[in-house]
């Protein structure tokens, strides 16, 4: 069973940074002007990613396949435009890797105002990839990098490198290297999956053949728990991701569904109901309560950390339907922060600040708004069609995943955080809900 | 990348299976079917008024020896697990409807002393999964609350809640909705 937890090979690949190109980069430094794709009117960069080059080895496919990968996150991060490869002129197994050898008024003219060119030997089970990223006006290396490890893990390192791309134009890396999270509903059934943050590579995480609902990521992104009604009551397990291995966490009577686990500690929020009454508590890895943090006579759940473990958002319906509030732990203060509409659920903090996305209605439909934790700025992200529910952010707070049904079935799709490029990620039978953005994986060196 | 190959061809060969069935599924009237126990009957332990979930123990347990009895506590059993007590969108309190309904079950339930029953609240398929939990968890503590106001032991009355995942009916419209707003009653026996 071992293999079936290698979906966290970047956590576990060593990869050997033996050097890093660019001996102008930290003269760049001081100069850099950091690329903001959240400014209106930004046009996406137009960038070639012609096929890897062979250096020695076999499995010419990976020089194919690797390039395409590349091109598709770097196409999904929102910043850039791949050209169709069918357009350039030069043989990749010919042309050059470095800026010496590079003709780069070539790749101007074919449109390309960036670059991205690498190389790879294979030696049996072994690779070792080059890869460089150009600004193809000025001929100038922005960043290089090599990796070396299984053969097997090479989309980890094209992954690692789309994330270094991202950092050095924008000052934030990508998030190419996560996963999500989500229900896999096959009839009665619902299990917990994860695949790549592409949607590519879904695998069965639990097996519970019950109802399995609300995934939610430990904060080093080793463990998930969810609520399962595999002892017949909902209550909260947690699976080990390096093992398998699930455990129950907490399974008092009524409800243990909602878990959210707090950023830089160990603890987890969950609705828990022992006295029938939907409240929100915080409780140890261990399960024991904390402290209840939301009491009171509605029904309270949803919790969602601020990032920094000292806020939470909620849906309450004290009021008579559901809204989000936002609950300050230091001051004990609760503030409602949305008021239109009777129906707001589903809250998402992002990792990065100040946002809160959350499942509100619109012309009979559901759809994703943000807001800000005070309440101000609301704006809607997706308008139809079908319904648009459950958002969550990536770790670097520039996309959400959730689920829609404007195709049929419920799927998971992405967008950026500004409501464009929805793109489709699931594509299994049955439905998909309830996606879980991971947090990014600890890299070992 | 053998292995992933090999695994996206499998995931390929079911998606077509499954999109033939998914196909058939587009052509759901919008008047839902009822299906008779949604299937949670059968979730349930020794469950089963139709007298097939029934041991002789059971039933002496009950005190019902003869046929007679044990036929009339089939048919009220029945009329008492089939009686959903029914709540508005968003709503989790009783209706005077609801509340009628609800002393007709407390009846039963004093006549049958040794019978357990489940409290199960549902929703429609409205809104978020999370938030229906809790609201299904609301409705059914808001019937074991009537029931125990009503005189019923607590230790005879559990409660679970399904929020939307397990719908009765399954048409798209407020006839169907209704219909899945609803805490049911289970019966359970030793």
């Amino acid at each position: 069973m071992r293999y079936l937890w290698r979906f966290l090979p970047a956590a576990m690949l060593i990869l050997l940074i033996l050097a890093v190109f660019g001996p102008a980069m930290s003269a760049d430094a001081a100069e850099r002007v950091y690329i903001d794709i959240t400014q209106p009117f930004f046009q996406r960069l137009p960038v070639a990613v012609p096929d890897l080059k062979v250096l020695t080895g076999g499995d010419s496919q990976v020089a194919k396949d690797a390039a395409g990968t590349l091109a598709k996150d770097l196409e999904l991060s929102g910043l850039f435009r791949p050209l169709d490869p069918s357009g350039f002129l030069e043989d990749p197994q010919k042309m050059g890797l470095t800026e010496t050898d590079i003709n780069f008024p070539s790749w101007r003219r074919a449109g390309a105002d960036y670059l991205a060119r690498g190389g790879y030997e294979v030696s049996g089970a072994h690779i070792k990839m080059q890869l460089r990223f150009f600004d193809a006006v000025t001929g100038r290396l922005v960043v290089g990098k090599v990796y070396e490890g299984d053969l097997r893990d090479w989309p980890a390192m094209v992954h690692r490198f789309a994330d270094e791309i991202l950092m050095a134009l924008t000052g934030e890396p990508g998030v190419f290297g996560t996963k999500i999270a989500f229900v896999q509903a096959s009839g009665k059934v619902k299990e917990i999956y994860i695949s790549d943050f592409d949607g590519s590579h879904p695998v069965q995480v639990t097996h519970d053949n019950s109802l399995d609902l609300s995934p939610a990521w430990s904060p080093d992104g080793t463990r998930i728990a969810y609520t399962s009604y595999r002892e017949k009551s909902p209550k909260l397990f947690v699976v080990n991701l390096l093992d398998g291995n699930s455990r129950l966490l907490s399974g008092s009577p009524g409800l243990n569904t909602t878990p959210a686990w707090r950023p830089g500690s160990s603890e987890l929020a969950l609705t828990r109901s022992p006295d029938g009454n939907p409240d929100i508590y915080l409780i140890s890895s261990s399960g024991a309560v904390v402290q209840k943090l939301v009491g009171g006579p509605g029904n309270d759940t949803s919790p969602t950390w601020s990032p920094e473990g000292r806020k939470l958002a909620y849906v309450s319906d004290e009021t008579g339907s559901p809204q989000i509030y936002v609950l300050d732990l230091g001051s004990g203060q609760k503030k409602r922060i949305s008021f239109s509409g009777n129906y707001n659920t589903s809250p998402s903090w992002s990792p990065k600040g100040d946002l809160i996305a959350y499942c509100g209605t619109s012309g009979g439909h559901y759809d994703i708004f943000v807001v800000r934790s005070d309440g101000g700025g609301v704006r809607q992200l997706t308008h139809g069609p079908g319904n648009n529910e459950e958002p969550s952010w990536s770790p670097d707070g520039r996309m959400l995943a959730f689920a829609s049904t404007r195709e049929g079935h419920s799927a998971i799709w992405i967008m950026s955080a500004n409501g464009d490029g929805a793109r489709r990620l699931t594509r299994l039978p049955g439905e998909q809900q309830l996606p879980r953005w991971s947090p990014r994986f600890q890299h070992r060196e | 990348m053998k292995r992933f190959s090999g695994f996206l061809h499998v995931m390929v060969v079911l998606f077509c299976i499954f999109a033939f069935g998914a196909c058939s599924k587009k052509a759901v009237p919008s008047k839902g079917e009822f299906g008779a126990g949604a299937g949670y009957g059968a979730d349930q332990a020794g469950t089963g008024p139709g007298g097939l979930g029934l041991s002789e123990s059971q039933w002496r347990e009950l005190g019902l020896n003869t046929p007679a009895e044990r036929q009339e506590f089939m048919q009220r059993a029945q009329g008492f697990e089939n009686d959903d007590v029914y709540f508005s969108f968003n709503g989790y309190t009783l209706s005077e409807e609801a509340r009628k309904t609800l002393q007709v079950k407390a009846e039963f339930l004093k006549r049958y002393a040794k019978v357990k029953v489940t409290v199960e609240g549902h929703c429609d398929e409205r809104g978020t999964a999370e938030y229906n939990l809790a609201l299904g968890e609301r409705r059914a503590t808001t019937a074991y609350h009537y029931l125990v106001q009503l005189g019923i032991p607590s230790g005879s009355v559990t409660m679970i809640s399904f929020g939307k995942e397990r719908p009765l009916a399954t048409g798209h419209d407020e006839t169907s909705w209704g219909k899945n707003r609803r805490a049911h009653f289970a019966l359970n026996f030793q």
